[in-house]
């Protein structure tokens, strides 16, 4: 009998952060309830409302939805849908169920994390007609190609992968029709920042190296070295989880060299308190009276300390670098 | 790796066909057009009509996605959001439908009954009238107008209401002498229903541990502090003999180890060792309802020289939202926060000490003029109002600026060091004292002085990490001296209605 590997610090660690991903839909499931934005899938992947969340995180989550969204949509349309999309460490995410009912599907969707979360998530897929309609309609023949680990169809195709273990997940993308011709999204939301900046480099040179046109959006903590920074990591260790990538973490320019240091040309990087000043305000108005936010400082900080960073490669000169908000 | 067919999975083989009837459906849509959308509606109605609310709104989602300026779908679609309670999404579908067609009266129907629910009455009102302007003849029109008005009437009416008590109280329909405590509470008791130092000593090691007081004597503690505070006037005027001192904190918002830490710093509450706590004691923070029972508690043993002035968190809207009221359901029922939110009522909102300093939660007036007297003579046992002094009291902020601007929190105002200057000429003060704002070193001073602020809540929700700090003011010579503190570990407990902001922070 093969002796039992010992559950290491790493694995705990690794443990924490895949729990995160419960923490962001959790989260995101109470937003929408209370009308931030809409998402009528979320509800397939976490069933209950749940207790009531701070406005302040409420916010802070709109304000990173919406700055992605505009974002990706913006690539979409640059490259009128014939392009691809690859989330690192997607989570219980729904953008792509989002983008079928709003028409705006790349040519493929790509979704890489943890294989015990992809298995969760396509277990919900397999069982909930809502999230699996839409991928068995935009696929051509009758069978999906299914295991424990991954699915894949015509335009959607999830994968379990260790980001950090890039050769393997490389290997598992291309197997899949990875197309590194076509212009290529990279999308990331608080995953970097669990692995260490080697590991976090590696993976933004991966993507420079694999395509020649593309566009990575990294969405993280920022500004983590004043007091905000400190308690956030405390609070953290307490739950086992290390921010183990929080030196790239330092600030705006800190987040953009990461990029502009492995093959990247072009990086941008916005606190959210500027992106949230840059979304469209009629909303803003909206979403702010749902809920009467008691202290404005709490909100301050939180988006103070988040950010917005998306560097880009454009070989085929679509005018990628000029995407902002 | 295996290859399934669609058709192995329970679930796949009904939605194989379903896709193959949406495919079939995609191809007709694409020859008969708009028929299709009509088809839809029809096909949605029906699940209205079954009760399956999911699957209408489905529907008529398609239906809209066929033909998207129908105001008929969105109005439609917007009752059965209203059915699943989406209100806030039936909103949007009614305004949508009247953005398309403005005469269509269901819309105003629907958007008022979405208003409606969202308690916005007097909205709702604006759109009923409008229907019974253009169908002055529709008797269940003018019946939903009629029903609206009444309740817009009757909340400005319970607003408008002073101390008449018309509104019964709780503590008429509690029968305290009943109660029994049982045998097996080894927790802390009145003392032949008195709250004593022994028992106050008790209980804050009994909470320390979290661990619940027995409700009888929560509710003795909350029947009596009522009692007490409601002889109290609105500003209370205290003066400090030359030889004693007073510390003065500020929002401690449920963070009750730090309020223990306090204490540890600064000495017990006594006869020799007085304190005011500036409002904001709970909601936020984890733990409320021990920091509010210590409070009340020490304000029964010792009411001449333990103070405690009311915050914009000792309001309903306030604990509704930011946890308090949550906590003291789970922890107790519904009744005993009704009974808090009548004692909150009775806070007075300000303090005066030896006539030359002024202390209150949140700061200065909207207008010039306002006195001593005028605060004096504030009828405070209600909720607060949209405007005036006792939501000024409760609400506005400084500003570096000269002058007044509208307040970032949407409440009341900001006022400049002119305001704060002419204020106090006019009432011969020397200076004021307040809270409500998060200050990262515990206090600060502004408008040269005359403007303090001081926050007692060190590490603000986990997150802020600033410090906390509490004033000394010797009656000899009135000079605030600034002592300031961090925070303590506390247990990690899950506040009553919210997951503890700073694990999501992290996971953001």
């Amino acid at each position: 009998m093969a002796a039992r590997r010992a559950f290491t610090d790493t694995d705990t660690a690794d443990e924490a952060v895949r729990a995160t991903c419960d923490d962001a839909s959790v989260c995101k499931r109470f937003a929408t309830s209370k009308s931030y934005w809409k998402d009528p899938y979320i509800q397939y992947f976490v069933r209950s409302v749940g207790e009531r969340k701070a406005p302040e995180i409420n916010r802070g989550y709109y304000a990173r939805v919406q700055g992605v969204k505009y974002l990706l949509d913006a690539f979409i349309k640059k490259t009128e849908c014939d392009c691809q999309i690859i989330n690192l460490g997607a989570g219980l995410d729904t953008t792509f169920w989002r983008l079928k009912d709003e028409k705006l599907m790349p040519r493929k969707f790509f979704e890489v994390d943890f294989p015990t979360v992809v298995a969760r998530k396509i277990h919900y897929i397999k069982t909930k007609s809502p999230l699996s309609k839409p991928i068995i309609e935009t696929h051509s023949t009758d069978a999906l190609l299914l295991d424990g680990q991954s699915l894949d169809s015509d335009r959607y195709c999830i994968i379990g992968a260790d980001l950090r273990d890039i050769s393997n997940m490389d290997e598992k993308l291309k197997k899949f029709q990875l197309d590194p011709e076509l212009p290529t999204l990279l999308l990331s939301e608080c995953v970097m920042v669990y692995m260490t900046p080697l590991q976090s480099s590696n993976l933004a040179h991966w993507a420079a190296e694999t395509f020649h046109t593309a566009m990575f959006i990294n969405y993280e903590q920022v500004n983590m070295g004043d007091r905000f920074g400190q308690v956030m990591i405390e609070n953290l260790q307490r739950r086992q989880c290390t921010l183990a990538g929080v030196e790239s973490c330092q600030s705006l320019d800190s987040q953009k060299e990461r990029f502009l240091r492995t093959g990247w040309e072009h990086a941008d990087a916005l606190d959210m308190i500027t992106v949230y000043s840059m979304l469209p305000q009629d909303d803003v108005a909206r979403i702010e009276s749902l809920e009467f936010l008691d202290e404005r400082e709490l909100l301050q900080q939180l988006l103070q300390h988040y950010s917005i960073c998306w560097a880009t490669k454009d070989k085929l000169n679509l005018g990628l670098s000029q995407l902002t908000f | 790796m295996t290859v399934e067919s669609k058709t192995d999975f329970a679930t796949f083989a009904t939605v194989q066909s379903m896709a193959h009837e949406s495919r079939y459906d995609r191809e007709k849509k694409m020859a008969e057009g708009a028929n299709d959308a009509e088809l839809l509606k029809e096909k949605a109605n029906k699940y209205f009509k079954d009760k399956d609310y999911e699957n209408a709104i489905k529907y008529y989602t398609e239906a809209l996605e066929l033909n998207p300026s129908n105001a008929i779908y969105y109005s439609n679609r917007s009752l059965a959001y209203l059915r699943t309670e989406c209100y806030g999404y039936a909103l949007a579908d009614a305004t949508k439908a009247l953005d398309i067609d403005k005469n269509y009266i269901k819309g105003y129907y629907r958007r008022a009954t979405s208003n409606m629910a969202l308690g916005k009455f007097k909205a709702a009102l604006k759109d009923y009238e409008t229907v019974v302007r253009v169908r002055p003849n529709d008797k269940d029109a003018r019946m939903k107008y009629q029903e609206c008005n009444k309740i817009v009437k009757q909340k400005a009416f319970e607003r408008a209401i002073a101390s008449d008590e018309i509104k019964k109280s709780v503590v008429d329909s509690l029968d305290i002498e009943s109660m029994t405590i049982e045998d097996d509470y080894v927790g802390p008791k009145l003392e032949e229903g008195k709250v004593t130092q022994q028992f106050m000593t008790e209980m804050m090691d009994w909470f320390k541990e979290q661990k619940k007081l027995h409700r009888k004597c929560a509710y003795q503690i909350l029947i009596q502090v009522k009692d007490v505070l409601s002889k109290l006037p609105s500003l209370v005027e205290v003066t400090l003999k030359e030889t004693e001192k007073i510390t003065i904190c500020g929002d401690t918002h449920g963070q009750y180890y730090d309020l223990l830490n306090i204490f540890a710093l600064n000495g017990l509450p006594s006869e020799s060792n007085p304190y005011l706590f500036n409002g904001d004691f709970v909601d936020r923070g984890s733990f409320s309802l021990e920091v509010i029972l210590t409070l009340f508690g020490f304000k029964l043993l010792y009411p001449d020289n333990f103070h405690l002035l009311r915050g914009n968190h000792e309001t309903d809207n306030m604990n509704q939202m930011y946890g308090f009221e949550g906590e003291v359901k789970a922890k107790y029922t519904a009744q005993m926060f009704q009974l808090f939110s009548e004692v909150f009522q009775w806070l007075p909102l300000a303090q005066c000490i030896n006539s030359k300093v002024l202390v209150m939660h949140g700061g200065l007036f909207s207008e010039d003029g306002v006195t001593l007297d005028d605060l004096r003579k504030i009828e405070r046992n209600r909720q607060p109002p949209d405007s005036g002094p006792m939501c000024d009291l409760l609400w506005s902020d400084p500003q570096p600026q000269n002058g007044r601007s509208v307040s970032k929190r949407g409440v009341s105002c900001q006022f400049g060091p002119d305001v704060t200057e002419r204020f106090l000429e006019q009432n011969k003060l020397d200076y004021i004292v307040r809270s409500h704002e998060v200050k990262s070193e515990g206090y600060e001073v502004t408008h040269s002085g005359k403007c303090i602020t001081v926050f007692s809540a060190p590490n603000y929700c986990d997150q802020m990490g600033n410090k906390g700090a509490y004033i000394h003011l010797r009656g000899s010579d009135l000079k605030p001296e600034f002592h300031q503190f961090t925070a303590v570990p506390h247990p990690n407990v899950k506040p009553m209605a919210y997951a503890n902001t700073l694990m999501q922070l992290g996971m953001m």
